[in-house]
């Protein structure tokens, strides 16, 4: 089961907390990048944080799009339509994917799901960069010690749960042939579990926050709806012999040709143009005559 | 070679990055040799994919000088594949979804395919 010692990697929760505490006293606005397992960025304005991005933790564009909100395609044209930016949020609102108050929620639940995820990893070491527009923000920045509070708490209550699981540790399997009756994430959840997933990973499957995720598969685990074997082997083929791996061949294709070289440019021959978007000029008379 | 390390430095990989969700290792012609992948992805077909897709990428680094082929990755709407030539003899596929930082994979893998075209070339450990 977990090997969850403590609720917090001790020493690197202390760096983050001084390296938030120093950029909320002085006001700091630009990004606080956290390296470590999975690591992320804090970007803040005035010492507020305005957004958090981690790989261990479903963006807002990633909670969309995995959740079947929005299809790829439709994201792809509206994000065309804004001109290339990564958080079309305008069209979104106004194609009705989601109202204005849902996408904030959105944005807030990311933000927040990428704190845990970063406090709930390993902490190497935080390093301050220039102000970096982060594709999604909140409107109103958070204070970076509450939202480390916030963090420390939801880390503290999975680890009070009988079977404590980490977000990106344990890798469940379902239990085959169950016949408990079973909420709507468990049934979600127990058909994605494959035994090479963590928590985080299911998260980015289903489109849903990782601490949602973490909590919910401790309790399956409790109620003994999945098990943690270990990952499954690998399976590594014995290379047939004369068939192994050799070097590669280089393709047989003729050396390319150079281009020929034109004598002299292309002239262009006057009422070309205008052969080509309208037929000829015989055509165009005969066409303007009086019928 | 040694099947053992092979599968080591796959897992070790997928462990090392966040977001990695698949991976297989294949000789340069498609010939698949381990595969770490979900259930709803043809390893085989995967593997000669790779092949093909960095077949063709080569060809297109040469005909337009971009010197030696160093990867290609394909990005979607939930997430990309990235392979990569371990040197002329074999190849290596990654999948990630949307949350896999894939600079951070690139500085991952660099030294993992060095070992893992090692591990494929050696011939004292064969079947093991």
């Amino acid at each position: 089961m977990s090997d969850i010692q403590g609720p917090l990697d001790r020493f690197g929760h202390d760096l983050l907390v001084s390296a938030l505490v120093a950029c909320a006293r002085e006001e700091f606005s630009g990004e606080l990048r956290v390296s470590g397992m999975p690591g992320g960025t804090f970007h803040l304005r005035g010492g507020l944080v305005v957004a958090v991005e981690s790989p261990g933790a479903p963006g807002p564009e990633a909670l969309l799009l995995r959740s079947g909100r929005v299809s790829g395609e439709e994201w792809a044209g509206l994000v065309r339509e804004a001109g290339g930016a990564r958080w079309p949020a305008a069209g979104l609102i106004t194609r009705g994917y989601a109202g204005a108050a849902q996408l904030r929620v959105v944005c807030a639940m990311a933000l927040h799901d990428a704190v845990f995820a970063i406090v709930a990893g390993r902490v190497d070491g935080c390093e301050r960069g220039l102000a970096a527009e982060p594709f999604t923000q909140v409107a109103v920045g958070e204070p970076p010690i509450r939202l480390l509070h916030d963090a420390a708490r939801k880390l503290l209550a999975i680890t009070s749960l009988p079977h404590p699981v980490r977000p990106d540790r344990e890798r469940p399997r379902p239990v085959p042939d169950l016949a408990a009756p079973l909420t709507a994430l468990q049934r979600e959840l127990h058909a994605q579990a494959d035994g090479r997933s963590t928590c985080r990973d299911l998260a980015f499957r289903s489109g849903r926050g990782v601490y949602t995720v973490t909590v919910e598969i401790a309790r399956m685990l409790g109620e003994g709806f999945l098990v943690c074997e270990g990952p499954p082997p690998i399976p590594v083929r014995a290379i047939p012999e004369g068939q192994g791996v050799h070097h590669r061949k280089p393709p047989a294709y003729p050396p390319p040709q150079p281009p020929p070289v034109p004598a002299a440019l292309p002239r262009r021959r006057p009422g070309g143009f205008f052969r080509l978007r309208n037929g000829t000029r015989n055509e165009e008379s005969d066409m303007s005559k009086p019928t | 070679m040694d099947h053992k390390a092979l599968a080591l430095e796959m897992r070790g990989l997928r462990e090392q990055v966040t977001g990695i969700t698949d991976t297989a290792v294949a000789a340069a012609d498609g010939l698949l040799i381990a595969a770490d992948t979900a259930d709803s992805i043809d390893p085989e077909g995967l593997a000669a994919l790779a092949a093909a897709g960095l077949g063709l990428a080569r060809r297109t680094a040469d005909a337009t000088s971009r010197g030696i082929l160093r990867r290609t990755v394909t990005y979607g709407s939930h997430g990309c594949a990235a392979f990569y030539s371990v040197g002329d003899t074999a190849l290596v596929v990654v999948l990630g979804d949307e949350g896999l930082d894939v600079d951070r994979l690139h500085m991952a893998t660099q030294p993992a395919l060095d070992r893992i075209g090692a591990i494929l070339t050696d011939k004292a450990t064969e079947g093991v």
